[in-house]
């Protein structure tokens, strides 16, 4: 027994020497989380209380950083506009790849195809997709303002990218052209796993398709939908691409988000320490909004079956 | 075999290995040591100036075996923001690097990065090869006195250019004060045509010309003030200068598109004659060569006078750029000798036949200009002043924020009174 106990490094007390072993073997992850993880976050919340221009030395000004974010109106207006893009892609994306995902769920020919097209714009980058994008539409020679001139619809014909009322709505929908497809596949994966035995027992019940979905496949990928949405929310968060090529913030800064901000502080004004106090009030914003979605997503019952 | 005669051979085979490896280190000595590589890093993409570069460098080469010259280039942005502060901090440092004068240069001084070249320089009259003015104070190219940068180009960072044809066929000529620009803009929009086309996704386009109307309206102590933040924007002056912007948006002036384009897809819509005018700086020349078709006939005017009571009311915006040496250069001899080469005499008639304003005496007089770049030359030799563009003078944060009022005011999202109002508020943060 006691040498069963003694299985550490050296004698000692009981368990002693099991917790230096232990210790030795997390050592390393430990040292590469701190160095990656926990220096850097150390050295974000050093340098977001500085004025420092990512080039000389930092001067300590204390919180002023956060106060002047709370005063500036297109900080907390890009909130206001990432928030409206995340309603936006649940709109365009998880809930188009929810529809697509149950309409093409089929082993018939052909289905697969369509679904592989459906999924290709995920597959092009970010920044390829927003550069095609803009060139689409463009004002003067873009294929949107073309095709409703060669409708007879010239009157229709916007600078898409370049007001207020429009330029969010494009961003909005090229993210759902680009990602939509990527929730589709999700939602396909968990939309296999439903027993068909389920289906045909509503039929024979008289359900209609519209029931069906309503009765049994919805409530069947409600865990799907919530870790859909979380993506969501936090890859809306994150969003940068996009904006940077199609619109910059532009125009007025009615496309401004988060991070494209940040950038512009940090990186365009040589404001690195703002920009980092900005990069913190995000990283808190973000992990309180992904706490009490997962504290609800977890109350949520998932149906059993 | 035993453990003594297996050290043994070991011995001898390590020994053997050092003398093959000294061997042939002294043969490689003896054949002729690497040529030292030197980098140079700078945000010349193309177009004419990247040739001619190209064409210096191959001659500095053919020149000095013993130096080879690694371009590292990023675009003009990305260079700006991120690609050169990544490499100044970097643990190898370019050579040479490119940069503007002002406060960036200044920066760079103060921050160690920079090598102070007044003792080369001095040698052998090297800085009297250059224009006398490039070495004014308000040119941006010494730091205390000291000389950081070798000035490499004078650009003129926003005139107007204009169509010849659409001009003409509208009965308009280079318009000499700003009525008669505002007339020549209810002409053309009268005429359906849209008078001036910016592509104001970045805020500098417009911002850089607003900046100029503002020099012109304002009184240089304001101006320079307000810039500083000492004083606020929101005075009679900038509102007069906004003011004059907002009558060009009543009149029709701008693109409809002119808050989402970008400032090269605006030039290109100027090269393909949708537009009439179009404020940009002097680099729209190498541009023209290069993306313009051959029968494309434009010309090019100064902001029109405004305030004759104004001390600067002939002033042409611009700024030097330059190459500087880096501080920790591990060949700062090697950075200095390409340097000499670039900026000798029929090295720069070849920079200035490239489209670009050469800071070397006699170059602009000596190269074959054409029509553009001799005419940019000429309004840069006949300017009152040089007013530099405020983000290479004052805090960049300052400067946007400046840009982004114009931007509101130019796209009818607030009056010129509101949107210094906005800048004021927006900017006292900075302080």
């Amino acid at each position: 027994m006691r040498a069963a106990r003694n299985n550490g490094l050296g004698g000692g007390r009981p368990g002693e020497g099991a917790g230096i072993a232990n210790l030795l073997f997390v050592i390393p992850a430990l040292t590469l989380y701190a160095l990656f993880v926990l220096w850097p976050l150390a050295a974000s919340l050093y340098y977001s209380l500085t004025d420092w221009d990512g080039i000389g030395q930092p001067r300590w000004v204390g919180l002023a950083n956060f106060a002047r974010a709370f005063d500036d109106d297109i900080h907390l207006a890009s909130y206001l506009h990432v928030t409206l893009y995340i309603l936006g892609t649940l709109v365009f994306e998880v809930s188009f790849g929810l529809v697509m995902a149950v309409l093409l769920n089929s082993d018939r020919p052909g289905f697969a195809l369509l679904r592989g097209l459906f999924f290709s714009p995920v597959v092009l980058s970010m920044s390829a997709a927003g550069v095609l994008w803009t060139f689409v539409f463009d004002y003067r020679t873009g294929l949107v303002n073309a095709m409703l001139k060669g409708m007879g619809l010239s009157d229709w014909a916007q600078p898409w990218l370049s007001q207020p009322a429009t330029a969010l709505l494009c961003v909005m929908l090229v993210s759902g052209w680009k990602f939509a497809g990527f929730y589709m596949i999700l939602f396909f994966a968990a939309l296999r796993r439903i027993p068909r035995s389920l289906y045909e027992a509503a039929t024979l019940e008289g359900a209609g398709p519209l029931r069906q979905f309503f009765s049994i496949t919805l409530p069947l990928l409600k865990q799907n939908i919530l870790i859909c949405g979380l993506l969501a929310v936090t890859g809306g968060f994150a969003g940068f691409d996009l904006f940077f090529t199609m619109t910059n913030g532009q125009p007025y800064n009615t496309t401004e988000v988060p991070v494209t901000w940040i950038v512009k502080m940090g990186f365009d004004s040589d404001q690195l320490g703002y920009g980092i106090a900005l990069t913190v009030i995000l990283t808190v914003v973000v992990s309180l909004i992904s706490l009490l979605y997962l504290r609800f997503a977890e109350r949520s019952h998932a149906v059993e079956y | 075999m035993g453990l003594r005669a297996g050290l043994r051979s070991l011995a001898i085979g390590l020994i053997a290995g050092a003398a093959f490896g000294a061997a042939a280190l002294a043969f490689g000595q003896g054949a002729g040591a690497e040529p030292v590589e030197i980098r140079i890093t700078h945000s010349i993409t193309g177009g004419t100036q990247k040739d001619a570069l190209d064409g210096i460098i191959a001659d500095f080469e053919k020149a000095n075996p013993d130096i080879k010259v690694k371009q590292v280039v990023f675009d003009d942005d990305q260079y700006s923001d991120t690609g050169l502060i990544t490499q100044l901090k970097s643990s190898t440092p370019p050579d040479i690097y490119f940069q503007w004068a002002g406060f960036p240069m200044q920066r760079d001084a103060k921050e160690g990065f920079a090598k102070d070249i007044s003792a080369e320089m001095d040698a052998g009259g090297w800085k009297d090869s250059f224009l006398p003015s490039v070495w004014s104070p308000s040119m941006g190219m010494l730091y205390e006195g000291h000389p950081y940068l070798v000035p490499m180009t004078l650009d003129i960072t926003n005139v107007i250019w204009f169509n010849k044809k659409t001009f003409a066929e509208n009965g308009l000529k280079e318009p000499a004060t700003w009525d008669d620009f505002m007339a020549a803009v209810k002409i053309l929009a009268a005429k359906g045509e849209t008078p001036i086309v910016i592509g104001n996704q970045e805020l500098w386009p417009l911002g850089n010309w607003a900046s100029h109307i503002a020099s012109r309206v304002v009184e240089p102590a304001h101006y320079d003030a307000a810039f500083k933040l000492q004083e606020p924007f929101n005075q009679p002056g900038f509102e007069k200068a906004l003011t004059l912007i907002d009558d060009l948006r009543k009149a029709g002036a701008f693109n409809k598109d002119i808050a989402g384009l970008g400032a090269d897809p605006a030039m290109s819509t100027f090269f393909q004659e949708a537009a009439a005018m179009h404020p940009i700086g002097s680099w729209l020349v190498p541009s023209a060569n290069e993306m313009a078709e051959k029968d494309f006939d434009y010309g090019v005017f100064n902001t029109p006078l405004i305030d004759p009571a104004n001390p600067t009311k002939d002033s042409v915006i611009g700024t030097a750029t330059g190459f500087a040496v880096h501080a920790k250069s591990a060949y700062p001899k090697e950075a200095i000798a390409f340097l000499k080469f670039f900026t000798q005499l029929d090295n720069q008639v070849k920079w200035a036949e490239a489209g670009s304003f050469s800071p070397v005496k006699g170059a602009m007089d000596k190269a074959k200009l054409d029509d553009k770049t001799k005419q940019m030359a000429d309004m840069l030799s006949n300017a009152g002043s040089l007013v530099p563009p405020p983000d290479t003078t004052y805090p960049v944060a300052v400067a946007e924020s400046y840009y982004q009022a114009a931007a509101y005011v130019a796209g009818g999202e607030k009056s010129p009174k509101d949107a210094l109002v906005w800048l004021d508020d927006h900017v006292k943060g900075m302080k």
